[in-house]
């Protein structure tokens, strides 16, 4: 193989990107999803913490309450943010039907002492932004009041749970596993993704517009066409995975290890490239080879993910800092195996290149 | 050949095709890929997903402590003595000591310190269900009614603040009739071994249980709750709606839209074309087996989730949309690899259009432009109207109809095997509707069935700058939606101007500008009062759809805005398109900001 061979078709096909400027549709669908998760997040955030939102802070709701005098009255008027309201039931749920008040609950005449449990009756607003809200304040002080009934009712147990104790965290649901669990693995590993989908267009395409002869009447060869086009896709994947890692920062998300990152992301994504070349050498036509990849990427994605230290586990460890040098093992191993396929590849090549020139 | 007939012939010879092309080696293959699926998929389920694994990392002296957090994969636990775990506490996002526990002050220690506190929970409540006296250590159970409220969210959809802030001492006194409620019965709603077995079931935390309980229609209201099992409803639950229903949808558009681009590789359509059809009837003929396929797969996804077959009908405008936009995309790239990218893009968009709106369902008006919150609401049993059907279809209907008759009309040997840029084949598709004779009425036609277009980007718009704070996301939404709406003026013109210079002259742009307008006005009218009135109530809707008080002056600024683009394209020629078009939006922009100026103060 000659390497200025490889370069040559690996900049053309970068250069037929550009002048397509399909280029800019990954870029344009880069921001639209860096937009639309922020959304979801503020949206979310505002949800389960709407303390942490201005404005929501000072808001107070309204509860009804109905049924049985109780000690959950006084747990009520802890809160400065809920407003009990004596009522009658019929009145309190049409009032509730009429978002007069955000919540009603019902108490029944169970002393604290007794045999049977309290059966409180909650009721909300279904599917609605602002139960949501309500929901997590009386859940709060529900919590209370059972731990008040289980103090009360504690003679009655028998074992003990090991007691911890937790200093105040204030509280709110933060969103750090979602972004730091999730969204950074996905969206890192997307560009691998569709780098391996183009590799599958880039190879079939030279067969079914029937281009390749005219490309091999050169002195270049039909594996250094393939090595070219995969160098070309494995290019763009550590710059994709890197304009990801600079949008998340710049909105205000620091991922930890960089560099160990996009060394991950390129080895892992060599893989997806390698198979898809593997799948498009095969059939030679877009519609099978992608369907099978796009298939065969799911039984690989699953199967991975259920192996302990897998490259997706390990750009989560390192996003959030909590590995020490054992990644580069399992680097390593994935490198071996880019190898192993790189290898296969060649071989499969030079078959095909031989056979059909 | 009637057309029917014709389109049979086609959809069978469709069928034919893809078969043999497909057939070769596939199928195997997808046997074998298939069972591979199932064994990995029995693999994860014995291993779990190994996603999260040793995000955070805990000290801990003593180890019966260690044993709370042995499940959690989330955790690395490090067993040490008090003293040293004390040294090296920056080493730990967090350290237990004698039951005490510290937490990094980091956002990773914060959400470490979360993870903790609910895998507690788990541990103590797992203990407690264990107790022989389970009403001493569960002493009370929340029975979750949820009540439908009668009021049409005229808070929410006025854009003002969820929640009640007037404070009163009195308690709300209704305005409707009270009826008589009997009180909740208080013998035990269910035996304390069903409490006991469901508290072991829900110790479990499987987060998936939640979705799996939402796609078969489970309600988790018909029993008893504890208190820390209150959970609010999660938004985002409809997310996994999109991706049972409307991933193998647009799985399966991927074949259609790979068998047009077929057509065109290598003028390999040349003998469809030549046939004695008419092209709806190739068209048709083509995607008939698609649309059929996909409508199957709908209906058993449908059947297998036990869901209401209805939310088939809120399904068949989002295949027709998908089909559609297959079509011209299939019939637009250039290359594989343009069909790749666009096709993604266009997939995300379209998924995000769906979803967001439904996480409103229920809450919003603006929940209904997508027919998926339509899904959700025949899900929950609530089920829909015909009039909300046409309110959150029409939009699908109509852009999807419009996409297939320009697919069709343009179905032919010069544009189908064109080797021209994207854009540029774009405009070529938009001036083959434009008559030689009738030159100003396509302009008119043209701009009202822009409409729906422009409806649907500006509707996105909104769901990009949502989350920005108020006054700049008015700002940038009146911006955008200026520029959306002059561009989707002034393309005819740029077509014409393209194709035919001469066209342009001051009289004709005159002339094209007025039908312009008005075309623009009608088709605005046309669908507003017939599907998105509500939508227009609210304070976002009053920015995008300004234009509804008086009909003159809408009239004069979407005529002015043409013409000022015209003008541009007149003067500059076709370099100028692009600055003429930020003119106009800017003009446009301003006369929006002065009624929403003058609307807010």
């Amino acid at each position: 193989m000659n390497r200025r061979h490889i370069n040559l078709i690996a900049k053309k096909e970068i250069a037929g990107l550009s002048s397509e400027k399909t280029i800019v549709f990954a870029i344009l669908l880069q921001v639209f999803i860096a937009m639309f998760s922020s959304f979801l997040m503020v949206g979310l955030t505002a949800m389960y913490d709407p303390e942490s939102i201005e404005g929501y802070s000072t808001v107070t709701y309204r509860v009804g309450y109905a049924g049985a005098e109780s000690p959950l009255i006084d747990q009520f008027a802890k809160r400065d943010d809920l407003i009990l309201y004596r009522m009658d039931l019929g009145e309190a749920l049409a009032a509730l039907r009429e978002r007069m008040v955000s919540a009603v609950v019902y108490v029944p005449d169970t002393p604290p002492d007794a045999e049977d449990p309290v059966t409180v009756t909650l009721y909300l607003i279904q599917n609605d932004l602002q139960s949501g809200v309500v929901n997590v304040k009386i859940k709060e002080v529900l919590q209370d009041y059972e731990e008040q009934l289980r103090e009360i009712r504690a003679d009655r147990l028998i074992y003990s749970p090991v007691e911890l104790n937790f200093p105040d965290s204030g509280g709110g649901e933060s969103f750090f596993e979602f972004v730091y669990g999730l969204l950074i693995p996905l969206l890192v590993f997307l560009p691998a993704i569709v780098s391996a989908a183009l590799i599958i267009d880039l190879i079939t395409e030279e067969y079914q517009r029937q281009t390749l002869e005219t490309l091999l009447s050169t002195p270049i060869t039909f594996t250094e066409v393939i090595w070219g086009k995969i160098a070309a896709c494995e290019v763009l994947v550590p710059l994709q995975a890197g304009a990801w890692l600079i949008l998340l920062w710049l909105n205000g998300i620091p991922v930890n290890n960089v560099m160990a990152i996009l060394l991950h992301v390129s080895t892992s994504g060599l893989v997806l490239i390698l198979l898809g070349a593997l799948v498009a050498l095969h059939y030679r036509e877009r519609t099978s080879a992608q369907f099978i990849f796009s298939t065969a990427l799911v039984v690989v994605f699953l199967f991975v993910m259920a192996v302990p230290y897998n490259p997706l586990n390990l750009i989560v460890r390192l996003a959030v800092d909590s590995i020490g040098p054992t990644h580069w093992l399992v680097l390593a191993l994935v490198a071996a195996a880019t190898a192993l396929l790189g290898w296969a590849i060649t071989v499969y090549a030079r078959r095909v290149g031989e056979k059909s020139p | 050949m009637s057309l029917l007939s014709s389109i049979r012939t086609i959809a069978i010879w469709e069928i034919k095709r893809s078969m043999s092309t497909m057939g070769k080696g596939i199928l195997p293959l997808a046997v074998v890929l298939l069972l591979l699926l199932v064994l990995v998929t029995a693999f994860a389920a014995e291993s779990g997903l190994h996603l999260q694994d040793g995000m955070y990392r805990i000290g801990v002296d003593d180890p019966d402590t260690a044993r709370i957090v042995a499940s959690d994969t989330r955790f690395v636990t490090y067993l040490d003595d008090g003293a040293s775990l004390r040294e090296n506490r920056f080493s730990y996002d967090i350290v237990i000591i004698n039951g005490e526990v510290y937490a990094v002050d980091t956002d990773k220690g914060r959400a470490a310190l979360n993870t903790l506190e609910r895998d507690y929970e788990s541990y103590v409540a797992s203990v407690a269900a264990a107790e022989p006296d389970l009403f001493a250590a569960y002493p009370l159970w929340i029975d979750l009614q949820y009540v439908k409220s009668e009021i049409d969210f005229l808070a929410t959809q006025s854009g003002q603040q969820v929640g009640a802030p007037v404070e009163t001492k009195r308690p709300p006194t209704p305005s409707l009739p009270v009826e008589e409620v009997t009180p909740p019965s208080q013998g035990k709603l269910t035996t304390e071994e069903e409490l006991r077995e469901h508290l072991i079931e829900s110790g479990d935390g499987q987060p998936l249980k939640r979705y799996t309980s939402l796609i078969s229609g489970e309600s988790t209201t018909d029993r008893l709750l504890t208190p820390s099992e209150l959970s609010p409803p999660l938004p985002f639950d409809t997310i996994i709606l999109v991706f049972v229903f409307i991933f193998p949808l647009y799985f399966t558009s991927q074949f259609f839209m790979m068998s047009v681009m077929n057509e065109r590789v290598g003028r390999a359509g040349e003998a469809l074309l030549s046939a004695p059809v008419r092209q709806a009837a190739i068209v048709v003929g083509k995607a008939l087996p698609y649309f059929t396929i996909m409508i199957l797969i709908a209906a058993a996804i449908t059947l297998f989730a036990r869901a209401p077959l209805t939310i088939l009908l809120p399904l068949i405008p989002v295949i027709l949309f998908f089909l559609a936009n297959a079509l011209i995309i299939g019939m637009t790239s250039r290359s594989f690899k343009e069909l790749s990218f666009i096709s993604i893009f266009f997939s995300t968009i379209a998924t995000s259009y769906l979803f967001f709106p439904t996480v409103f369902a229920n809450t919003h008006v603006i929940s209904i432009v997508s027919p998926l919150t339509l899904v959700v609401l025949a899900i929950q049993g609530d089920g829909f109207t015909a009039m909300e059907y046409l309110y959150s279809t029409a939009l699908f209907f109509a852009t999807s109809i419009i996409l297939f008759y320009v697919g069709i009309a343009n179905f032919r040997e010069e544009h189908l095997f064109s080797e021209r840029r994207l854009t540029s084949r774009v405009v070529d598709f938009i001036s083959t509707g434009i008559s030689r004779n009738h030159p100003h009425l396509s302009l008119f036609l043209l701009a009202a069935f822009m409409i729906p277009f422009v409806f649907m980007a500006e509707m996105l718009t909104l769901v990009l700058f949502f989350n920005i704070p108020m006054p700049l996301s008015l700002l940038l939404l009146t911006l955008t939606a200026a520029v959306i709406e002059e561009f989707a003026k002034s393309i005819g013109l740029y077509a014409i101007a393209r194709d035919r210079p001469g066209f342009l002259t001051v009289k004709n742009l005159l002339i094209g500008a007025t039908v312009t307008g008005l075309g623009f006005l009608v088709g605005e009218k046309l669908l507003l009062f017939a599907t998105l009135a509500q939508i227009t109530e609210s304070i976002f809707g009053s920015i995008l759809f300004l234009s509804l008080q008086a009909l003159w002056m809408p009239l004069l600024l979407h005529i002015a805005g043409v013409l000022i683009t015209g003008g541009f394209l007149l003067l500059g020629g076709r370099r100028a398109y692009a600055p003429g078009i930020v003119a106009a939006g800017i003009v446009h922009s301003l006369y929006n900001l002065y009624f929403i100026g003058g609307m807010l103060l």
